[in-house]
């Protein structure tokens, strides 16, 4: 795995976003069902954090809040704050990486409230701080896509069967740096002309049917093709980065012409296009062939350490995410049940479900069947009572189990939500040696 | 691991194929053949379990269902029920060609040519469990018609009788009486995929084929069903074939494993060994870009390019274009230039058309002099495979053509490896990696 060194130098970098007591509940028919209910964590700049669980644990609907692209309703926003700080280009190495910028050629952005002095807005840090639940869509429209990215289970649904590939990728340049693509094509963006006016609304494409005459006229023609050249070549440029070959001749390809693998690449490169502070892959490779999956996920940690992005990385795939992820939380039933450094989770978990999912994966030193099966189902998540979520699969649940909820909390380096490890004041704390198994 | 009590063969498999038509134009003919699978042998015997693996498009799902059944094979045969002795006979008279031995063999035991009554036989002793078990149960019938629908077509029971049959096979998948009146949908996935398993055991069959039973499942409940498949065989006897392409759930449920690539079998033998000492390239790399819970970063590696097209599979060797190992004696064709010539596009769209002689000697037709020179400097540069450049015989560059001529090579059958092992490469061993 990755060298401790490095992992120490993850543990100290500055925070990118912290999640705080996400609850996001649904309306059913049966009743409220609480899909995330107070999630926990930070992710850290350049860091890989993996998210793992079974099938409605709730990873999905944590990752897509970030965005906001839970749809209310069904979806209820109950409590909880996500606080993203974005970051930008570092001014004394112009992005090439220096000593200021720890050569990852971005620094934090000032909180514009107190310049970085520290304000109440900013919690004394002097960092941009936005909580993606509150600030108004207009403001997350400029972050998606921009400074955080998605990429999505099935690249065959996530993209757009009837544009070209060279459409679909030009949109997030067109959306978020039509002034750099004005710029390429020689068209100063700060001029008030009513050319640049028209040329403007084409790079960032609100032309409407009149403003498209009037740009297909001579006057106009060159320069409405050199924007569209300009976003061409970055098109070329991020398809090439994750390397598909031949980039010029994909671009106008359709998606059903690829095939699965390469139309994840071309996700990926929709996704890192803008350089993201944050890039959330939810499943990325579940629906690939382990061969494309191993390529696919070399190819995220290769531009991951490229762009110095950080990434939360979603699975339900355990030895998947060994592989990937510096630091792992899992996940049950809403709620994180341990979260720490991965090399430790996987060696030695601490949390009874952590060593029933490690356990149920087969491997060499198993016999044949007896693997260590987690009994039972998940529990209905509507109107649950206050009760360890684990307690009814738990083969280690004590009286306090079913009466209480344990909270996450520091053991070691990780932190455990699980009485073991934290005996609550009154009554029989639960042991690992209660039963043998 | 259990090895098989009885030497009795369950389905004998010979050069089995199974080709679909891609029918193009306003008259739907049929301009090629998809080979899904291309060629397969291998013997199940009673009571073992084999894996059969292999990346998505193999042909894997389509041996399956032709196994059971589901679909004519083109052309080979799938043998069902053979004593050892008979199995001795159907391979020397498979040898010999057309006889009458052979004849009387195909009557009694080939399964597209069984009389009804030995079908119905074959069919009831040939059971499926599906992979998606959401589009394999009918939404609309209740758990006990669908558990119960094989008993009442063999007229094994009725009335009350059935109803407890039923209910005993609930209980062998760990469901019970409570879930008789209950429709799929009420179910989650892993219990429903315990309804598809109690359906297909309902009859007591001789094989049951496994189509990626787990992969819609999460991992603890994934176990759950392979303690139950396991369970099951050692209490009634099956015989599994397990198809997946999941490596871990394979090395943990298989006896044996047959490891396929583009409608062929690449390699197979008894699992551990054929883990511990992959014979075939693509085993290898199937193995390296598998994560598991143990073993380091070091190994972990995928496999660059992507599969052939079945309707045009390689020669030689059909792994050979996406081989690290690759020899000049693996199969290099006109093909292969062709492909080069489509990663670079200046030459590709001077490309005006290709004469083939044969897989391995053709004339390629540029549009200028200049695009034939180009190709010919190309053929030499780094970007072919060293392998590749040692196969070629012979270029010749003429006014606007090249003539290409590779070393013809046969194709690449599989071959015996000892211990059971039979593998199709022209190594004897993969190469050593220091």
């Amino acid at each position: 795995m990755t060298a401790p060194a490095t992992n120490l130098q993850k543990t100290d970098a500055p925070v990118v976003a912290s999640v705080r007591d996400l609850r996001v509940h649904f309306k059913s028919k049966a009743g409220i069902v609480h899909a995330v209910d107070g999630v926990d964590f930070d992710v850290r700049d350049g860091e890989t954090l993996g998210l793992v669980g079974e099938t409605g644990c709730g990873k999905s609907v944590t990752a897509r809040s970030f965005l906001r692209l839970v749809p209310m309703p069904p979806g209820i926003p109950v409590s909880g704050s996500i606080m993203f700080h974005p970051r930008q280009r570092c001014t004394a190495c112009d992005g090439a990486g220096c000593v200021a910028c720890d050569h990852t050629g971005r620094v934090v952005s000032t909180c514009p409230a107190c310049s970085g002095t520290g304000c109440s807005t900013c919690e004394q840090t002097g960092a941009e701080t936005l909580d993606l639940l509150t600030i108004p869509e207009r403001d997350l429209r400029s972050i998606r896509g921009n400074r955080i990215a998605m990429i999505f289970q099935d690249p065959g649904k996530a993209l757009n069967p009837a544009l070209s590939i060279r459409k679909q990728v030009a949109e997030v340049f067109y959306a978020h740096r039509s002034d750099e693509l004005l710029a390429s094509a020689g068209i100063d963006p700060s001029s008030h002309s009513l050319p640049t006016g028209l040329l403007r609304r084409r790079a960032t494409q609100q032309s409407r049917t009149l403003e498209n005459v009037l740009l297909s006229l001579p006057p106009l023609r060159s320069r409405r093709s050199a924007i569209t050249a300009a976003a061409d070549d970055r098109v070329a440029a991020a398809l090439a980065e994750t390397q598909i070959p031949n980039p010029r001749a994909v671009m106008d390809r359709y998606p059903h012409e690829l095939s699965g693998g390469m139309k994840q690449r071309v996700m990926i490169a929709l996704a890192l296009a803008c350089d993201p502070d944050l890039l959330i892959a939810d499943e990325p490779t579940t629906a690939l062939d382990v061969t494309v999956q191993a390529r696919i996920i070399e190819l995220i940690k290769e531009l991951q350490q490229r762009h110095k992005t950080a990434v939360v990385y979603i699975s339900h795939d355990l030895s998947l995410v060994r592989r990937v992820a510096d630091r792992t939380a899992v996940m049950y039933a809403g709620r994180i049940v341990e979260v720490g450094d991965s090399e430790q989770i996987f060696h030695e978990p601490e949390h009874p479900y952590t060593r029933g999912l490690i356990d149920a994966i087969p491997g060499a030193h198993h016999e044949r069947g007896r693997l260590a099966a987690i009994e039972g189902t998940v529990p209905e998540l509507i109107d649950p009572d206050p009760s360890c979520r684990f307690a009814g699969r738990c083969d280690f649940a004590a009286e306090v189990c079913w009466t209480r909820d344990p909270a996450l909390e520091p053991v070691g380096d990780r932190q455990v939500a699980c009485f073991i490890h934290h005996p609550p004041e009154h009554g029989e704390a639960p042991t690992f040696d209660r039963t043998a198994r | 691991m259990t090895a098989a009590t009885d030497q009795r063969t369950v389905l004998a498999v010979r050069d089995l194929k199974k080709h679909f038509p891609i029918k193009d134009g306003a008259l739907q003919r049929v301009v090629g053949q998809v080979r899904a699978v291309d060629g397969v042998s291998f013997d199940l015997l009673r009571g073992e379990t084999l894996g059969l693996v292999g990346e998505s498009g193999c042909g894997k799902t389509t041996l399956g269902r032709v196994l059971a059944g589901l679909e004519k094979p083109t052309s080979g045969g799938v043998y069902f029920d053979l004593s050892e002795q008979q199995r001795t006979e159907l391979d020397q008279a498979l040898r010999a060609g057309q006889g009458e031995d052979l004849a009387q063999l195909e009557a009694a035991h080939r399964v597209d040519r069984l009389d009804a009554t030995n079908w119905r036989r074959f069919r009831r002793n040939t059971q499926m469990v599906f992979q998606d078990s959401f589009s394999s149960l009918n939404p609309r019938h209740l758990v006990s018609d669908i558990v119960g629908r094989p008993l009442r077509v063999y007229k094994e029971a009725s009335g009350s009788a059935l109803t407890e049959r039923v209910v005993g096979l609930l209980e062998q998948v760990g469901l019970g009486r409570q879930h008789l009146y209950r429709y799929p949908h009420q179910f989650s996935g892993g219990q429903r995929q315990r309804i598809s398993i109690a359906r297909a055991l309902a009859l007591d069959p001789e094989l049951v084929i496994l189509d990626e039973p787990t992969s819609a499942l999460d991992v603890s409940v994934q176990a759950q069903i392979l303690n139950l498949l396991h369970e099951l065989q050692q209490n009634r006897g099956f015989t599994f074939l397990f198809i997946t392409h999941d490596l871990s759930v394979v090395r943990h449920m298989a006896d044996r494993i047959a490891v396929m690539y583009l409608g062929r079998i690449a390699e197979s033998g008894e699992t551990t060994g054929l883990f511990d000492d992959p014979i075939h390239p693509y085993t290898e790399a199937l193995l390296r870009a598998n994560p598991d819970l143990t073993g380091d970063d070091e190994g972990f590696r995928g496999l660059e390019g992507t599969v052939p097209d079945p309707a045009r599979p390689p020669q030689g060797c059909r792994f050979h274009t996406r081989c690290e190992y690759a020899t000049p004696d693996c199969g290099w064709e006109i093909d292969d230039v062709v492909l080069q010539l489509e990663d670079t596009p200046a030459l590709f769209d001077k490309l005006v058309g290709v004469e083939r002689r044969s897989p391995f000697d053709a004339d390629l037709e540029f549009v200028d002099a200049s695009a034939a020179a180009a190709l010919e400097t190309a053929l030499h540069g780094d970007e072919v495979p060293s392998s590749m450049k040692a196969a070629i015989e012979q270029v010749s560059v003429g006014a606007q053509t090249v003539s290409i001529k590779f070393r013809e090579v046969n194709e690449v059958l599989l071959t015996p490896r000892g211990n059971d092992r039979l593998a199709a490469c022209v190594l004897d061993a993969l190469p050593s990696r220091d």
